[in-house]
């Protein structure tokens, strides 16, 4: 049994290099029709990731907000709960801190930062409760009202800091500045990391460990497998699913609380240029393995980070890697059609080879 | 109040909002009764609309924008059958990740052939045309509401029709049908199950193509950044709520488009835009948590009525 989820692990590994360099050769191709060099578009885009420390460390700050969303998703995933809503849930999370940051303004960060990060948390999970409970209930589509939610929590702090809670230095669409005992220190000059990378690291071995070393989390994978074969149909455990998915919320909600504390210091409208997306194709693509959204967070953080590297040396759009990290979930998810083919091709080039030795 | 809320504009508006969600819906239905759930509407109905404004403004003529939205409509329909169908894979995955690849192929393409960011506009790009109906003309109240379209609204209805037509009263309907019900005796029946699943996904690529060109060529001439907005979900709500039939998703359809005009007009009496552009997405939402609430306690009753 072992033995055999270790073969499926090593072909897993096989599929997954395989997607990432055709998407890779995917762009390569799409420099040389646009005429620019390929080798030059990706070298540029490795030193501008990694090549100094300033890049390194923006790369590591970009993979903050997509760890927590990514392990986010993956836990309702896992359940067999949809949560596409990660991105409202950001949105809520991210105001329900920065409002603690500039009501409580007296408050020491002993007692102010635990409490914004709870306030993130609990708005996010609350958030995730709606369609959870929607489903769990009344079996209506968790995919279609997390994401109408999305656009509805947008469009409410939208509101909320354009009337409200808008900011006196000129229209902005952002709140006041966050208490300074609320800020997070950035750790290297120039860039945005900041010390929200060690709660994120906390938090992401907590999650690992309720995911991997629990019978909780044994109990969210069966719940889940089981419920794959009903998604339309009965549930199995409504109480895990509810769980799952405010324990989603709530990772989501906190990824928030960091661009909030830990970034810009304020909240923004349109804070998040999508990073819950970028997290749920990130748990698809490693099929919610916790250490997996990790190393692909940062692979996905230098992606990102290195983009403009490659921009500037070559010219083409940092927006290649957004077409580049969909084709890989496309290739992911054709996996085991992919490989069938294969071996059918395999099979039926063997047999003919047969044939052929039979006829000679 | 009330009589600016509700005027003939009003009306108009939900025409005008609705005809892109019909569309798509007409799509998604077709993919839904083969048995397929297609998530991936959103990114269909994008890459609709900017493939639309390339065709219009490089090639001087709406209908090329048309022609090159439903080409791209029929290839990404291609592949989205290509990988649910043949390679088995999980349709919602698939579907995902067809609404973020074209999230990203547009920005990109929007910024490596137009070199702008955000939004491209420009007198280059052809609208859509505009029709009226002669004889409606002469009843005032009926030339504001039906008249002075673009193209599509009208076409729209008609395929209502057409796509009813197709799925009730002809056999290749039953068959599309059946593949979604019932593979397995169609296969026996001799009809490739496979074959009508590829139909209906190409149609719905076809059908969102439209309803992505009438969004970028109809009454604005313009494309945005995730101009979509959602709409790909709400037809697949409206699905959900017409139970796959092309007249009922047709109400459903148009009920949204009501929401989202009503929205419009709230804020003409001063409700902040934040709001009025909540109320198809609540909309969307509640009326889901309806007819689910509606099936259940029909098959309350009727498991009552079983025990009795």
């Amino acid at each position: 049994m072992k033995k055999l989820m270790g073969k499926q692990r090593s072909e897993y590994f096989i599929s997954l290099f395989l997607s990432i360099f055709a998407s890779l050769l995917i762009g390569v191709l799409i420099m040389v029709i646009n005429g620019k060099n390929p080798i030059v578009g990706y070298s540029a885009l490795v030193t501008g990731s990694f090549g100094s420390t300033y890049n390194i460390a923006t790369t590591f700050a970009k993979t903050v907000p997509l760890v927590l969303t990514g392990l986010g998703t993956a836990i309702a995933f896992r359940a067999g709960i949809f949560n596409v809503g990660g991105e409202g849930q950001l949105y809520l999370g991210g105001f329900a801190a920065a409002y603690i940051g500039i009501t409580f303004t007296k408050l020491p960060p002993m007692i102010g930062i635990p409490l914004a990060i709870l306030a993130g948390a609990v708005a996010g999970a609350a958030y995730g409760y709606i369609p959870a409970i929607l489903k769990v209930k009344y079996k209506v589509d968790e995919v279609i009202t997390t994401i109408m939610l999305n656009t509805v929590a947008a469009l409410f702090t939208g509101y909320l800091v354009n009337h409200p809670f808008a900011t006196t230095q000129g229209k902005m669409g952002a709140t006041e500045i966050i208490a300074e005992q609320y800020q997070f220190s950035k750790l290297i000059k120039l860039s945005t990391l900041n010390t929200s990378i060690f709660y994120m690291a906390a938090i992401a071995l907590i999650i690992y460990y309720l995911m991997e070393k629990t019978s909780f989390g044994y109990e969210l994978k069966m719940t889940g497998q089981n419920s794959q074969f009903a998604r339309y149909g009965g549930i199995n455990d409504k109480k895990q699913m509810i769980v799952a998915m405010l324990i989603s919320g709530g990772l989501c909600g906190m990824a928030g609380v960091f661009e909030v504390l830990g970034v810009h210091y304020r909240f923004l409208q349109n804070i998040s240029p999508g990073y819950a997306f970028d997290g749920m194709l990130i748990a698809l693509i490693v099929k919610n393995n916790p250490i997996g959204i990790i190393l692909m967070s940062i692979f996905f953080g230098a992606l990102k980070t290195g983009s403009i590297s490659m921009e500037n040396a070559t010219g083409i759009p940092s927006e290649l890697v957004l077409v580049i990290q969909s084709i890989i979930i496309l290739f992911i998810a054709g996996e085991a059609g992919f490989k069938n083919i294969y071996k059918n091709w395999r099979l039926k080039k063997s047999s003919e080879r047969k044939v052929g030795e039979e006829n000679a | 109040m009330l009589r600016e809320l509700f005027s003939l504009a009003l009306i108009q508006h939900t025409i005008r909002t609705a005809t892109p969600l019909i569309l798509a819906a007409l799509g998604g239905l077709l993919t839904q009764q083969a048995g397929i759930l297609n998530i991936g509407m959103e990114g269909m109905i994008l890459l609709g609309a900017f493939f639309g404004v390339v065709g219009s403004y490089f090639l001087g003529s709406s209908l090329a924008g048309v022609g090159l939205a439903i080409l791209v409509g029929v290839l990404i329909g291609l592949i989205f059958g290509f990988f649910v169908i043949d390679l088995k894979s999980d349709e919602f995955i698939i579907g995902i990740a067809i609404n973020i690849f074209a999230g990203g192929l547009t920005v990109f393409l929007l910024r490596s052939i137009f070199g702008v960011k955000g939004a491209f506009s420009s007198p280059g790009i052809i609208p859509l045309p505009r029709i009226s109906i002669p004889f409606l003309e002469n009843i005032s109240f009926l030339d504001t509401i039906f008249n002075n379209h673009s193209i599509f609204v009208y076409l729209s209805w008609i395929f209502v029709v057409l796509v009813y037509t197709f799925l009730y009263k002809t056999p290749q309907g039953t068959w599309l049908i059946a593949s979604g019900e019932y593979p397995q005796a169609l296969e026996t029946a001799g009809i490739s199950p496979r074959k009508m699943k590829y139909i209906s996904s190409v149609a719905c690529g076809v059908f969102c193509g439209m309803a992505g060109s009438h969004l970028s060529l109809g009454y604005l001439t313009l494309f945005t950044e995730n101009m979509s907005a959602n709409r790909g979900f709400i037809a697949l709500a409206a699905i959900i709520f017409g139970k796959s039939n092309p007249i009922k998703t047709l109400i459903a359809a148009l009920l949204f488009g009501f929401f989202d005009a009503l929205g419009m007009r709230l804020q003409v009496v001063g409700v902040p835009s934040q709001f009025t552009q909540m109320v198809p997405y609540l909309a969307t939402i509640l009326a889901l948590f309806i007819v689910t609430k509606r099936q259940m306690d029909k098959s309350k009753k009727g498991a009552i009525e079983i025990n009795e």
